[in-house]
């Protein structure tokens, strides 16, 4: 008996060791997650309810930034607008674009490898130099207008004509495709090749296997790629700056919901309306995350689902 | 078995030990990265040695930040510096911080003076009035009254109005641009246009009428113009106070934005870009960059090619002109002509203000060299950079080299004496404390009656409840 507790409490003594030790190693992540994410989170949420200027300290104004975003913020109706008519045109855009891809970089073709890699490359460019690229590019000396040009064509003027300047930073969004087709690919990996080989056998051509069994079963990464892409696309923010300033020229047609907060707290020195237009940022991401989610059970397929998993 | 372990942990880091410094390494190193710099030189922020002069005997090191410029505008206060250490041997300036040019320079600064170890003085390209009265900026109003060469009278009303905030002044106005018409003289002669300055139209009805006298439209291509109505929110600024109005109450903490005379303005724009320019504020941009400067898409400033008779710049625009050759030798300048609702000319202005950040560590010393620059300083810098010195004990000879060395010294001289009268003549500006904001509204309510979204009334009078919003917090705070 005395052996047995005296290896319980070895055990238990080792337990805690080995507890703590997790906890160490925990530790610097609970530490990031609790400075560098909650704090954050915690403290927009307490400045939106206050007057804040950075080199004062917070006063608590009650609801007043949230009615003023409601009542008093004509530029902000403007930058939603904006980043509405963005992410409809430019999510969809990107997701058809880099299915496109996928698909085309899912056959077996000689130096595939070498295709995927320069379609990834953009993705690796940092937003700021795709969108100093992209101002070069589109310049009206620049090789793009020298095509229209070449053509017999007006050239458009993209960033300094409000109805082309919005196309012009969806172009730009659609350039680093790669992350997305990545991911598509990897979808396209998953479904089995017996799948359309059956598909064929039933007597399924090359666009009815692809409509009836691979983008189904590619549903659950789409649903996937829609959702970050959304918020991503709620969040654009370097492209839009680099391009049309803080002011969204030319005619407001770039001012972003981001770029609005941004100038809030950085230009004017209002923290506290610029972290209530964050916090509704956020609900708003929010919302559509799950409105789509909502969606997803009529239109996402699961494999596991069909086989009552 | 217990004093093996003991002997084994004296001698070697176990992993416990080794997490735990690292730990603490980590937040001593996060700790050090959020507090302040050391400054070198003694905090001497309580010193009382006199105004004007850095304080004797002790070795002061200061340190001095600019938004932005060029290389050649940056090194000349390295220039400034030596020649201050010259004087006060004891004071060290270290290299000049040239920043980017851009917003960020505000968020930098804002950082520093929030984390206590801003810089000793800088230059601002935006109002001091609107970083003052947010407790940004040190007040300056005791070092001025006992300066050498920077007690209020020595300043141009309307110029340090744009430093002052209730009753306090928080920067200097060291440098500016004055606003002024620039005029091809060689294409007013080609028409028998009299091309000397006393001839220029007074009133914005003869400008216009002017105007048309150079506009050529090939169908829907615009290909010379006379003047073209496109602003910025400064110069609109001045053109309000042309007609006889103003953005900002000073005086009653008000913006008018939608005044009378303000709206009156727009719609004369209007009714100028309908009658001359087809209605389309967007066609126009896409002929030429009707400006004196590249725009942004590089096309080419219409002006220096000789098709657009007419601009209105800053004084600065004198030494940058050349930067993109004239396709013509003979220009001038003009006062800004007045509107209907106004009566006198008036001008406007853009400078460089020299500020002390709130918690400054050596304000005293600081405040000596910015009182030196306001007078010999500026010397150096306006043979760099042919921003006006705005001080009134700057001796008067001063010449534009780059002028003088294209049309010669005297027409140089001129040049320059007309856009330091300008600067006397100047309308107060800069002065909301919400001055960013309210630059951004002003466009933006332009752009709306520009390009038919919103009528004049309408478009200021969004402007101004905005505006007002936002001054309210400031006020408030």
């Amino acid at each position: 008996m005395a052996i047995l507790a005296t290896r319980r409490v070895g055990r238990g003594s080792m337990r805690r060791r080995e507890a703590i030790a997790g906890m160490l190693f925990v530790a610097p992540w609970v530490i990031y997650l609790l400075v560098f994410i909650a704090y954050p989170v915690l403290a927009v949420l307490y400045l939106s309810f206050t007057e804040y200027t950075i080199l004062e300290p917070p006063r608590l104004i009650g609801l007043d930034n949230y009615h003023r975003l409601l009542t008093n913020d004509p530029a902000l109706r403007i930058a939603v607008g904006n980043t509405i008519y963005y992410a409809l045109l430019a999510v969809p855009l990107r997701l058809l674009l880099a299915l496109g891809l996928a698909l085309l970089m899912n056959m077996r073709a000689r130096g595939i490898a070498v295709y995927r890699a320069l379609f990834y490359v953009p993705s690796l460019v940092p937003p700021v130099v795709g969108a100093i690229i992209f101002l070069v590019l589109l310049n009206p000396s620049g090789p793009v207008s020298g095509i229209f040009t070449a053509l017999g064509l007006p050239a458009p003027r993209w960033f300094s004509d409000p109805a082309w300047s919005k196309p012009a930073l969806i172009l730009l969004y659609l350039w680093p495709v790669g992350v997305e087709t990545l991911v598509f690919l990897a979808g396209l990996k998953e479904i089995p090749d017996s799948l359309r080989d059956a598909a064929a056998i039933d007597g399924a051509g090359p666009w009815q296997q692809f409509w009836r069994v691979t983008l189904p079963l590619l549903t659950p990464t789409i649903l996937f790629n829609l959702v970050i892409g959304v918020i991503y696309s709620f969040q654009v923010f370097d492209q839009a700056i680099v391009i049309g300033g803080s002011n969204g020229e030319p005619l407001e047609s770039t001012l972003m919901v981001m770029m609005h907060i941004y100038r809030h707290a950085f230009r004017y020195f209002a923290m506290g309306y610029a972290s209530a237009l964050g916090v509704v940022l956020v609900l708003a991401i929010l919302a559509l995350t799950l409105l789509i989610f909502g969606t997803a059970r009529r239109w996402v397929h699961y494999e596991a689902d069909e086989r009552g998993a | 078995m217990r004093a093996r372990n003991n002997g084994v942990s004296r001698t070697r880091l176990s992993r416990r030990s080794f997490l735990r410094l690292a730990g603490l390494g980590g937040g001593a190193a996060l700790l050090s990265a959020c507090g302040g710099t050391p400054q070198p030189g003694p905090a001497s922020s309580g010193s009382q040695a006199p105004a004007g002069e850095a304080p004797a005997g002790e070795s002061v090191a200061l340190s001095f930040w600019t938004p932005g410029g060029s290389e050649e505008f940056c090194r000349g206060f390295d220039t400034i510096a030596a020649n201050y250490k010259q004087v006060n041997p004891n004071v060290a300036i270290g290299p000049t911080q040239c920043g980017t040019g851009d917003d960020d320079f505000n968020e930098l600064l804002l950082a520093r003076i929030a984390g206590g170890n801003p810089p000793d003085a800088t230059i601002l390209w935006t109002s001091p009035v609107a970083l003052g009265a947010r407790g940004a900026l040190e007040p300056l109003d005791d070092l001025m009254q006992s300066s050498q060469n920077s007690q209020v009278a020595n300043w141009p009303a309307g110029v340090l109005a744009s430093c002052q905030f209730q009753g306090q002044t928080y920067g200097l106005p060291v440098t500016s641009g004055s606003y002024a018409v620039f005029y091809n003289q060689e294409l007013f002669e080609e028409r028998g246009i009299p091309a000397d300055r006393a001839s220029f139209p007074k009133t914005w009805d003869e400008l216009r009428q002017l105007s048309k006298e150079f506009t050529r439209w090939n169908n829907n291509t615009l290909e010379m113009a006379g003047f073209v109505p496109q602003f910025d929110a400064v110069t609109l600024t001045v053109w309000s106070a042309l007609n006889g109005g103003q953005f900002y109450d000073s005086a009653n903490s008000r913006h008018t934005l939608d005044s009378e005379a303000n709206i009156a303005m727009l719609q004369y724009l209007l009714d100028w870009l309908d009658e001359e320019y087809q209605g389309d504020y967007n066609q126009i941009a896409s002929a030429a960059g009707w400006d004196m400067s590249l725009d942004s898409d590089g096309l080419e400033p219409a002006w220096q090619a000789g098709r657009l008779a007419v601009a209105i710049n800053g004084s600065w625009a004198a030494g940058d002109l050349y930067q993109v050759q004239p396709v013509f030798e003979a220009w001038n300048v003009a006062p800004l002509p007045v509107g209907p609702g106004g009566s006198t000319a008036v001008s406007g202005y853009w400078p460089n203000w020299l500020v002390i950040p709130k918690g400054s560590p050596q304000r005293e010393a600081a405040f000596a060299y910015l009182d030196y620059m306001s007078v010999e300083g500026v010397k150096v810098w306006f043979a760099n950079i042919p921003d006006l010195p705005v001080n009134n004990k700057v001796e008067g000879d001063l010449v534009m080299q780059s002028v003088a060395e294209k049309r010669g010294e005297e027409f140089a001289r001129d040049v320059t004496d007309f856009f330091r009268q300008q600067l006397t003549v100047a309308t107060p500006m800069w002065t909301s404390p919400v001055q960013d904001f309210a630059n951004d509204q002003i466009f933006r309510a332009y752009e709306q009656v520009m390009s038919k979204a919103a009528s004049p009334k309408d478009a200021l009078s969004e402007a101004q409840q905005a505006c007002e919003s936002q001054l309210a917090q400031v006020l408030r705070g």
